[in-house]
């Protein structure tokens, strides 16, 4: 099922994309009802509305039929957390988030995997760790931009649990954590992979922690990048420096690829142990 | 024609054009970023060509003369003088957009005005990727 809906969410974002006349920074789509093309629970994708409507980046939506699907189109702005993440230097990467669907959708497959607790490192607006929630998750945001995280306050009607912390000093020992997968925000090539190695190095810290860890890391096959000698979508070589390996990797619309032909792939990963 | 000869031509040619643009942007208070990077790129260009024929040993004492003089203009008129009033221009534009930029965030705004304020921090990443450009130059000119 998976499967079908990121191939159908693939489809639709780029007949979204040529039709798209709008002048906004960033814009992103969620259907309105459950179809056969989006088998999701209505009252889960009420509540991707409710997130996107309550969010202050989003200034801008409307109801819009995008092939057989009936849309509402949000179009957002994150300029003055990209200013304020320069300027304080409070970030390790920009703050560019993922489309709530993708979130979703990348939750959905973390959750079929058995993983029961979702931490969503530098998790920007949080939508990955609201997700979670949405789908009955334990959840963890960990955002180091206190910007980010004031804008957090306002979408935790779900009520995951949110810290304003550097992801790489965090305590993670203090969560009690069983089987818990990591969303690594932030491209290998802009400061994830500094981000991720510190992360790594807390969990790996923790005894028998660290097998029974899943890792998500969000690549890019970009020419603009230079590519990883062990490829992995910039990941590889992070990937076998910390005895990983990937498992399975989920293309997904972002608001980053909006206007590149392929998608951000979301690279699955465990340990060898 | 041979081939140094062609490199000669090319490099009087090059040069020349270099010292007019940098001429024509020190009588002017304020330079726009295609103006930066234009001058930015000649400098490149006329450093390269005279790096490259001062590798060859036949070339005559007139064109090495040439190729002094128009080093020695790079570095009096550009790297001294035009080179320290772009970084200036530059980090006052950062600092000037940014405070604007700040100030106008605590407002409430429709759907129009945050798509024409959009344009400004377009405006503004193409002034920091020019900015990064020019302090590599910079650091170069440090290393020499």
């Amino acid at each position: 099922m998976i499967e079908d809906i990121t191939k159908n969410l693939i489809n639709l974002k780029k007949e979204f994309a040529k039709l798209y006349d709008g002048k906004s920074q960033i814009q992103e789509i969620i259907p309105v009802l459950k179809s056969e093309s989006f088998p999701i629970i209505q009252k889960d994708l009420d509540l991707l509305h409710k997130f996107a409507e309550k969010n202050p980046i989003y200034y801008n939506f409307y109801e819009k039929l995008i092939g057989n699907t009936n849309c509402i189109v949000y179009e957002g702005d994150i300029n003055k957390y990209w200013l304020n993440s320069i300027q304080y230097g409070s970030s390790h990467a920009p703050f560019s988030p993922t489309w709530i669907m993708s979130a979703y959708v990348g939750v959905l497959y973390a959750k079929e995997l058995g993983y029961q607790e979702i931490i969503d490192i530098g998790s920007g607006d949080g939508r990955i760790a609201f997700c979670a929630k949405v789908l009955g998750l334990e959840s963890y945001s960990i955002e180091i931009d206190s910007m980010l995280v004031e804008l957090q306050k306002l979408l935790t009607f779900l009520d995951f649990h949110l810290y304003c912390s550097d992801a790489t000093l965090f305590d993670y020992s203090s969560l009690s954590l069983l089987r818990p997968i990591f969303f690594i925000g932030g491209l290998a090539q802009m400061g994830g992979t500094t981000l991720a190695s510190g992360v790594l190095d807390k969990i790996n810290s923790i005894p028998n922690l660290k097998k029974n860890t899943g890792w998500v890391f969000a690549g890019s096959y970009s020419q603009k990048y230079q590519p990883d000698p062990k490829n992995e979508a910039g990941w590889g070589t992070l990937i076998e420096k910390n005895d990983l390996h990937s498992t399975h990797t989920l293309s997904l619309p972002t608001a980053w690829t909006f206007h590149e032909p392929d998608e951000t792939p979301y690279i699955f990963a465990k340990s060898n142990i | 024609m041979d081939s140094i000869d062609e490199s000669s031509n090319l490099f009087n040619i090059e040069s020349e054009k270099l010292e007019s643009i940098i001429n024509s942007a020190l009588a002017k208070p304020e330079l726009s970023i295609s103006e930066i990077i234009q001058i930015y790129y000649q400098i490149m260009n006329v450093t390269s060509l005279a790096a490259l024929l001062k590798k060859q040993l036949s070339i005559s004492d007139t064109m090495t003369g040439k190729i002094n003089d128009s080093l020695k203009f790079i570095s009096e008129k550009f790297d001294s003088h035009l080179h320290h009033s772009i970084m200036k221009q530059l980090t006052n534009s950062i600092s000037n957009t940014t405070k604007n930029l700040t100030f106008g965030n605590t407002l409430e705004k429709s759907k129009e005005d945050v798509e024409s304020e959009a344009k400004l921090y377009e405006q503004l990443r193409q002034i920091m990727s020019t900015k990064e450009f020019v302090e590599q130059y910079d650091k170069g000119l440090s290393n020499d």
